[in-house]
């Protein structure tokens, strides 16, 4: 068990049961996760999905209604110098606007006994330095973006958690963002990133964590999604029960979509094709579906497929 | 508790790098200095004079020229310390790298006693730099203000302090800046002397626990209007010194302890 005052190496992020309330809305519904050390773990949802709740709670910003949240084995709060074991972006309003942004940094500093020389090193990392006089207010939010990275680097921290961090980056931005957090997690550290676009996180993470109205959709690597996004065969077939256990044994994930229709997760034209041939299933329709990574982070996040149907939650 | 220093020395650098108390320490010169001002303007014989101040009354009233400056703006200043955070959701960068909320509100209460003594030292400097040069212009003497720093200066500097400390604990309970600016300002010019003329006038009781009251106890007493005369140069019977301190401590703490459980331990969103 790790004691109360040992430093936070490559800690593990664990979620678990965690509800919160606002009254008779559930903003966060009996969510469980765990985001491991060395990855990149994209914490993704629509807006309104509970993300940022999360978050918070995770931060001690808010409380839970019930359930808990540990970095480490830890909460927040008994982290001893969190901002030196966990850097936070959270928001690109979190300024005031007539303060200049090296002087933002220097107040987190002081606050958190880091030395000046590191508020240097990381305004030079995220490219700041030219612009770090000038106030905050002028800044744009990119800029913004950029200082908040730079506040939460400050100490160094091994686990990194950000809130929508490409918002108002430029894709120069977001290029420079998915290297850096890339370069970051090459180092070992927890990286938990939220987004509501898939698409973007997608060359980036390595794990994903989908939550829809607070609850989880899916949780694991991101490959649980590209190999059902990538490959799937719908086949009409008045063997549908036979077809079904054909696939299932040949290692394929068929869904009975009603009716006479089959949908093959994980299964394409080369593969399903001769399988078919050689049992002698009647077949009237085979069609490969190509279902991208948004429709399929669409499909969960929406809770319903496209064919109406509810969608199972997906984990590893 | 190692990590205190640092809370305080970045509350402290956090009011440094805002305009607010900038504007709030130009405007206790200003008023100070028109306290000064008046502290010459004297009548004689329904004949008003300015000359220099001889009397031991009329030096104290000068060497307590801040006095409205400190009723005004040490509040003031008191409430941008913390409703600045909240207005600009600094608070957020705050809580990250100091999670324990009660730590950060003694913090931010140390702190506003630190502006509040310094906005008091603003104020001395401006009766120095004005009331000797005029004293000398008017035939008076400075030596016979400097008699009165022992008397007047310690009251006063108590005065900023606990008022800021005030200040801070309206601001911890209302949030919003200029809710707590117009509470801070409302309470002690406008609600205070309405109380205490009724509570005076129907029920002849000296209501001598508010805030403004209390510091007139403080500074008062000390100042221009001797014992038992207050500051607003009423007859009624003011408290000890001492104990207008006390009062202040307490409206100043008790208003932040009730800012704590009731505002301040909320979510952050």
């Amino acid at each position: 068990m790790t004691t109360v005052n040992a430093p936070v190496h490559a800690a593990s992020i664990e979620v678990k049961g965690l509800t919160k309330r606002f009254g008779a809305v559930t903003a966060v519904d009996d969510l469980s996760f765990t985001v491991e050390p060395g990855r990149i773990t994209g914490f993704l949802g629509p807006n309104g999905a509970g993300k940022t709740t999360t978050l918070r709670i995770l931060l001690d910003l808010a409380g839970p209604t019930s359930g808990s949240c540990t970095i480490g084995g830890r909460r927040y709060r008994d982290i001893p110098d969190p901002s030196r074991h966990v850097g936070a972006v959270l928001e690109a309003t979190n300024f005031h606007p007539s303060r200049r942004a090296r002087a933002h940094l220097q107040m987190m500093a002081i606050e958190a006994g880091v030395a000046s020389p590191r508020i240097d090193a990381v305004l030079a990392l995220v490219g700041l330095t030219a612009d770090a006089r000038r106030k905050v207010g002028g800044y744009s939010l990119g800029m913004r973006q950029r200082l908040q990275l730079a506040g939460a680097l400050l100490g160094d921290p091994s686990v990194l958690i950000l809130d929508e961090p490409s918002n108002g980056l430029d894709p120069q931005g977001i290029a420079w963002l998915r290297d850096l957090l890339r370069h970051l997690a090459a180092d070992g550290r927890t990286i938990l990133v939220s987004s509501h676009l898939l698409a973007e996180m997608a060359q980036t993470v390595d794990d994903v964590v989908i939550v829809s109205k607070g609850r989880l959709r899916a949780q694991g690597p991101l490959s649980i999604l590209t190999t059902r996004a990538q490959s799937s065969m719908r086949v009409r077939t008045p063997e549908v029960d036979r077809l079904s256990e054909i696939a299932r044994r040949a290692g394929f994930a068929p869904r009975q979509l009603g009716g006479d229709a089959l949908l093959v997760d994980g299964a394409t034209p080369e593969a399903l094709g001769p399988l078919i041939a050689t049992n002698g299933v009647v077949v009237h329709e085979l069609v490969q579906v190509s279902q991208d990574l948004e429709s399929l982070f669409l499909e969960l996040t929406t809770s319903m497929t496209t064919d109406g149907q509810p969608v199972p939650a997906v984990t590893r | 508790m190692t990590t205190m220093p640092r809370l305080v020395r970045a509350e402290l650098f956090k009011l440094r790098t805002t305009p607010g108390p900038w504007v709030c320490f130009a405007i206790v010169v200003l008023l100070t200095g028109l306290g000064v001002t008046t502290s010459f303007i004297v009548g004689h014989h329904g004949i008003v004079h300015f000359t220099a101040p001889t009397t031991t009354t009329q030096l104290r009233r000068l060497m307590g020229a801040g006095y409205t400056a400190a009723i005004v703006m040490a509040p003031v200043l008191g409430v941008l310390c913390i409703t600045t955070e909240y207005r600009h959701r600094i608070l957020t960068a705050t809580l990250l790298i100091h999670p324990r909320r009660p730590d950060v509100l003694v913090a931010k209460v140390l702190a506003s006693a630190v502006w509040g003594l310094l906005m008091a030292v603003v104020s001395f400097v401006m009766i120095g730099a004005m009331g000797i040069p005029l004293l000398v212009a008017e035939g008076g003497s400075p030596s016979h203000l400097f008699s009165q720093v022992g008397p007047v200066m310690p009251g006063m500097l108590a005065a900023y302090v606990l008022l800021a400390i005030y200040g801070m604990g309206i601001g911890t309970l209302v949030r919003n800046q200029i809710a707590g600016v117009i509470l801070a300002l409302g309470l002690s010019l406008v609600l205070e002397p309405i109380i205490v003329a009724i509570f005076s006038s129907l029920a002849h009781m000296d209501v001598n626990f508010l805030p403004t009251r209390a510091t007139q106890a403080l500074a008062g007493s000390l100042s221009a209007r001797g014992p038992g005369g207050g500051a607003g140069g009423t007859a009624r019977a003011l408290l000890s010194w001492w104990l207008g301190a006390i009062v202040l401590v307490l409206w100043g703490t008790g208003t932040a302890v009730l800012g704590y459980f009731t505002t301040f331990r909320r979510d952050v969103t």
